[in-house]
């Protein structure tokens, strides 16, 4: 999100060929696959689960019928798309969406031939895969955009999942875990903090060593104390689904939005907002000056280390709360590294949503809904080798980072250490 | 300067004493092999699980511990954070002297064959694994197939959906053996009572399947899981260490009551804080081969033929159903007798790719 708008001459017409040559390959490959590869009938696609308060039938799609309807769809946008970057405009971002969303029934309905896909299920699992990497990648914006890199997610995600698991099952409240979750990234960001914004140490370095440490830390204590006394330390209670009354009643999307845990209810209003506050308030002003340009914002008296300092201890306590989802919000008792390297995903998520919070949480949904699609397609029994399959979420995620994203620039001063001279 | 110089010595100091702490927290290398030579000190080294898996490594560490008490030796175990702790981890055994080292897991192959070539006067045993051959590398390996087979027509026959399901932690032979034999009996479940019930998860011919990528407890397994039961699956065997925690969550949130079986030990006794859910467990006696094993290295009948856990020999084996007893088919138990009697005269020929040679 550049601030300033850069001067163009009216003489020059900046054409850009990215969207249409994507486009193009697209639609050249799901001629490939969806037509000539094809080889089911028809597939099936269950739209609510026995639960839902409205029940929609099935819909049963013809495999060929399907691709070669969709690939012709791609193809006339393809065209169109063509015809915008000839004229100089970029291609609307309806038809990239459009174009995604067709591709996608496309490949289903070849991935699935023969099989039966539900749908509430391939959404319900890509908010549960996400959601710990939107609460991680919020703490990196908000750490980044004030001039800390913040390689240490990762860590805070674990410490809050394990003292969340821990202090939930000692005091019987999930809602004390939540907070000792907070609690818990924030000690992480404070020595985050400390040795990049006092002590000037390379913040990239402190970050990994934390990470470490956490995972060290952490899995020492479950290996000595916490299996070895799971009745007391480690059954924590999980909360509660919450109906949302109405909205959990819309088809399809009703259940998986509104049928959540308070953990995903808080993740909506964090997203709303940060992205609010981060450019509307004074703070959000600020905490850009100080990552942008910290002498500036010195300059003018803001206090760039007490920034800097409370912060990035603010981050850690956001993606403290996804480090909760994972034992209060999902799985229940904590597991040695039970994170599996989520921090490193929201950590790209970051970049990938270019330092933007609802672009960053909607890379994150990508990034969850290609790990849920490879898990259905390969439950259903896809041609592809399983250990390819595992691949397609990070596939994914780098053919969107270099396809749509391009270059992207951050915080000018993240990773600098200011001094006052 | 004379300043800096104390304060150097200081800092030198108080690392030296952290350094000094820290390896004191190592188990003490036994003085009698140390001094004699001639007794036996068996060692273990865990894969990245580590020896509270309630697992293969648990399993492995209590064959040992076991084996060594009926000997009066300790032993040193040591664990393993990463893969990259593997080689290290030998090699500081190798240092403390020890005659035995025991691998626990398919993973550690590589570390296990270059240390055994680097020392050829240790004898190892590696469980999990038959690729490696040399006179001093004794593999423990479990035709688990044998006992998978018995589950998968056990869920056959409970299914009423007609659904059955399983996934794994990573496509590895230890794991994928289990979903072979669990898919085969299924099979032949279909075949002997002309049923057509499906297996989601795994496919035996093509050997691709449903995998969370490694063996955390974690929000990938609970999505797996998930996406077995939106298939209808109404049995579920999560194949691969703690994974069955986030199945058993995936089950309590769908609010069916869909019934799991547990692998390598019997969850009902591992895992009782949810020990009502499971059907039975596939049981895969880690500790009965380290535990025989350790002991003939003692007795210096070390020798480099595997040793392979078959029902025949109670290597593997079926739980008991546990609270589920009374919901099996009553004929059940007395065709499940049948078929091992027909696996161990040959009758019925359970094979898997992943099956010990």
């Amino acid at each position: 999100m550049s601030q300033t708008t850069t001067p163009v001459t009216s003489t020059v017409v900046l054409k850009s060929w990215k969207a249409p040559i994507a486009f193009g390959i697209f639609t050249v490959v799901s001629f490939v696959i969806f037509i000539l590869l094809n080889t089911g009938a028809s597939t099936n696609f269950r739209l609510s689960t026995e639960s839902d308060f409205i029940q929609l039938p099935a819909i049963d799609l013809p495999a060929l019928g399907t691709g070669i309807f969709v690939t012709a769809l791609l193809f006339a946008m393809t065209v169109l798309s063509f015809f915008f970057s000839n004229k100089g405009k970029s291609s609307p971002i309806w038809m990239i969406s459009a174009f995604g969303f067709f591709f996608m029934v496309g490949f289903l309905t070849w991935a699935g031939a023969d099989g039966s896909i539900l749908i509430p299920g391939l959404l319900l699992g890509t908010v549960g895969l996400s959601i710990p990497l939107i609460f991680g990648a919020l703490g990196g914006i908000i750490s980044e955009r004030v001039g800390v890199i913040n390689i240490a997610i990762e860590g805070q995600l674990l410490a809050g999942a394990f003292v969340s698991a821990m202090v939930a099952t000692l005091t019987g409240s999930p809602y004390l875990g939540l907070v000792s979750a907070m609690v818990a990234g924030m000690l992480v960001s404070f020595v985050l903090a400390t040795f990049s914004v006092k002590y000037l140490v390379d913040q990239v370095i402190v970050g990994v060593v934390l990470n470490v440490l956490v995972l060290g830390l952490t899995s020492f204590l479950y290996s000595q104390v916490l299996s070895k006394n799971t009745a007391v330390l480690n059954s924590p209670p999980r909360f509660d689904r919450i109906d949302i009354p109405v909205l959990s009643q819309i088809p399809i999307i009703g259940p998986v939005l509104f049928r959540q845990t308070l953990i995903v209810y808080l993740m909506y209003i964090i997203v709303a907002v940060v992205a609010y506050a981060l450019f509307k308030t004074k703070w959000g002003l600020r905490l850009r000056s100080v990552g942008e340009h910290p002498m500036a914002a010195d300059t003018v008296g803001i206090n760039v280390a007490a920034t800097r300092f409370w912060n990035v201890a603010l981050a850690g306590a956001i993606a403290g709360i996804g480090g909760a989802y994972f034992t209060l919000g999902s799985v229940g008792a904590f597991q040695k590294e039970m994170t599996a390297g989520a921090g490193f995903i929201a950590l790209a998520a970051v970049i990938f949503g270019r330092w933007d919070p609802i672009r960053a949480t909607l890379a994150a949904l990508l990034f969850g809904f290609a790990s849920n699609l490879q898990n259905v397609l390969s439950i259903i029994g896809s041609p592809v080798p399983s250990e390819f399959m595992l691949m397609l979420p990070y596939v994914v995620t780098i053919f969107a980072v270099a396809g749509f994203v391009g270059r992207v620039r951050g915080p000018a001063a993240a990773g600098k250490p200011y001094t006052k001279s | 300067m004379g300043i800096f110089s104390r304060k150097v010595a200081i800092s030198s100091a108080a690392a030296l004493g952290v350094v000094a702490l820290l390896a004191g927290c190592a188990s003490a290398p036994a003085d009698e092999a140390a001094d004699g030579g001639s007794l036996a000190l068996p060692c273990m080294v865990s894969d990245s699980g580590g020896f509270d898996d309630k697992s293969f490594n648990q399993s492995g560490f209590e064959g040992l511990t076991s084996a060594s008490d009926e000997l009066g030796v300790t032993p040193i175990t040591v664990e393993s954070a990463a893969e990259t702790d593997f080689a290290p981890n030998i090699q500081s055994l190798v240092d403390q002297g020890c005659t035995l080292i025991t691998t626990v897991g398919f993973l550690l192959a590589d570390a296990t064959k270059s240390a055994a070539e680097a020392n050829p006067e240790i004898n190892f045993a590696i469980v999990d694994d038959g690729s490696i051959t040399a006179d001093n590398v004794k593999p423990i390996l479990f035709d688990t197939a044998q006992a998978a087979f018995l589950a998968g027509y056990t869920a056959a026959s409970y299914s009423t959906t007609g659904v059955v399901g399983t996934f794994g932690g990573m496509q590895i032979p230890p794991v994928t053996i289990f979903m072979d034999g669990f898919a085969d009996g299924v099979a032949y479940y279909n075949e002997q009572n002309s049923a057509s019930v499906k297996v989601v998860g795994w496919d035996v011919a093509a050997q691709t399947g449903s995998f969370t990528g490694g063996f955390a407890a974690g929000v990938e397994a609970k999505t797996a899981a998930q996406g077995l039961i939106d298939q209808n699956a109404d049995v579920i065997f999560p194949v691969g260490g703690p994974i069955f925690l986030s199945a058993a969550e995936a089950i309590k949130d769908s609010g069916k009551n869909i019934p799991l079986i547990g692998v390598d030990s019997d969850a009902y006794v591992t895992a009782p804080d949810i020990k009502s859910m499971f059907l039975t467990s596939v049981l895969k006696q880690v500790g009965v081969g380290v535990a025989d094993v350790t002991i003939a290295a003692a007795d210096g009948k070390f020798s480099s033929a595997p040793f392979v856990g078959t029902l025949a020999n109670g290597g593997v084996g079926l739980a008991p159903f546990h609270d589920y007893a009374s919901k099996v088919n009553p004929d059940l138990q007395s065709q499940l007798d049948a078929i091992t009697k027909g696996i161990n005269d040959g009758s019925i020929k359970v094979t898997s790719p992943s099956s010990p040679k």
